[in-house]
């Protein structure tokens, strides 16, 4: 088996972009490989715990922490949290906060990496 | 290195993906449209295709309509791919 | 496991979205990487703009004053000063117009690295030694 690191730029709804990002993740660690999920940009906001999951909205916060119990790594940028105002006593639990060197060095041991720009 | 690229979109903006010259093609969300619709210019230009099929599903496409140059894929199907057929992903 | 290659490729202009600005940020991050990792291993990426992702690289840019943002243009002499590699295709500033003197250089501020504006297929060859490739 081998490792995946997906970064993840596109925002929590209204851009499938994320929807695929995680489902991917899940796909993959459920084939046994390793999976490292970065968060930047605007998907740096999706990691705020307390999201109402509405019919109709991607959610980030239930599949996260299902990603999570199945051991994802999941890291978000620290700055991009902080500039959109989430805190970390008020995030997903599990959920790492580290600068950019963290996606470098999961890129480092990855086997494959999807980097998948926001907007 | 075999390259594989995630086309995710119907309309291409621009011609990276020409200039890059990947080895192969994995249609996903709004690319799904390129295994379907004639005429699609990278059906041609590429010897391996794959296409999502939840997001075929989603569009309310069948997997008849695929055309016959690209391979139906689910995401666990498409983890294969990713680690068995490609030596570097990208997304455009 | 020594040295793992990155092409960073920017193909989007910037000042729409902060996509273009995050390819340079994550680059720049390769300084400070070696703190996850063993001794003697390294990431390297090479910045590379392309297509579009060439107009706003230009020097003379105003979006600190108009914005609050640091301009790409600063952000790409930083790339200079921390000796990243940054290459700019050739054939799309010919395309767009755009003069290679109007490239940013840090010269001045003492970095040792320039922008090199190269053809396409030195930053294909790029893409292709490369470990990973990442779309911006």
């Amino acid at each position: 088996m081998g490792k995946l690191t997906i970064g993840c730029f596109p925002g929590l709804v209204g851009n499938w972009s994320y929807d695929f990002a995680l489902k991917f993740a899940g796909a993959a660690k459920d084939k046994g490989h390793d999976v490292d999920l970065w968060f930047s940009g605007n998907a740096s906001a999706s990691i705020v715990a307390g999201q109402k999951h509405l019919k109709d909205y991607s959610t980030g916060e239930k599949y996260l922490a299902e990603l999570i119990e199945k051991g994802v790594k999941i890291c978000t940028c620290e700055a991009c949290s902080i500039a959109r105002g989430v805190k970390k006593d008020a995030s997903v639990k599990g959920v790492q906060w580290n600068a950019m060197h963290w996606y470098l060095a999961s890129i480092h041991g990855a086997d494959r990496v999807l980097q998948i720009g926001g907007e | 290195m075999k390259l594989g690229v995630f086309v995710s979109d119907y309309t291409l903006v621009n011609d990276t993906l020409d200039r890059v010259g990947p080895d192969g093609l994995i249609l996903v969300a709004n690319g799904v449209y390129h295994a379907t619709i004639k005429g699609s210019a990278l059906l041609g230009k590429y010897s391996k295709l794959y296409v999502l099929s939840e997001d075929l599903a989603t569009r309310g496409i069948e997997a008849s309509a695929v055309d016959s140059k690209v391979k139906v894929v689910d995401y666990s199907g498409l983890v294969d791919v990713v680690f068995n057929d490609f030596e570097k992903i990208a997304w455009l | 496991m020594a040295d793992i290659k990155c092409a960073f490729i920017v193909q989007k202009p910037q000042y729409k979205g902060e996509t273009s600005r995050l390819a340079i940020t994550h680059a720049i991050a390769y300084q400070t990487v070696e703190i996850f990792l063993e001794d003697g291993e390294t990431v390297t990426p090479t910045l590379c703009f392309i297509g579009e992702g060439v107009l706003g690289i230009v020097k003379g840019q105003k979006a600190m004053d108009t914005y609050g943002i640091t301009s790409t243009e600063n952000h790409l002499m930083n790339c200079c000063l921390v000796d990243l590699n940054v290459y700019v295709c050739k054939e799309d500033l010919a395309k767009y117009g755009i003069s290679e003197s109007d490239m940013p250089d840090a010269e001045e501020m003492g970095a040792d690295m320039k922008i090199q504006i190269v053809p396409m297929s030195e930053i294909k060859a790029k893409i292709d030694e490369a470990k990973h490739v990442l779309f911006f």
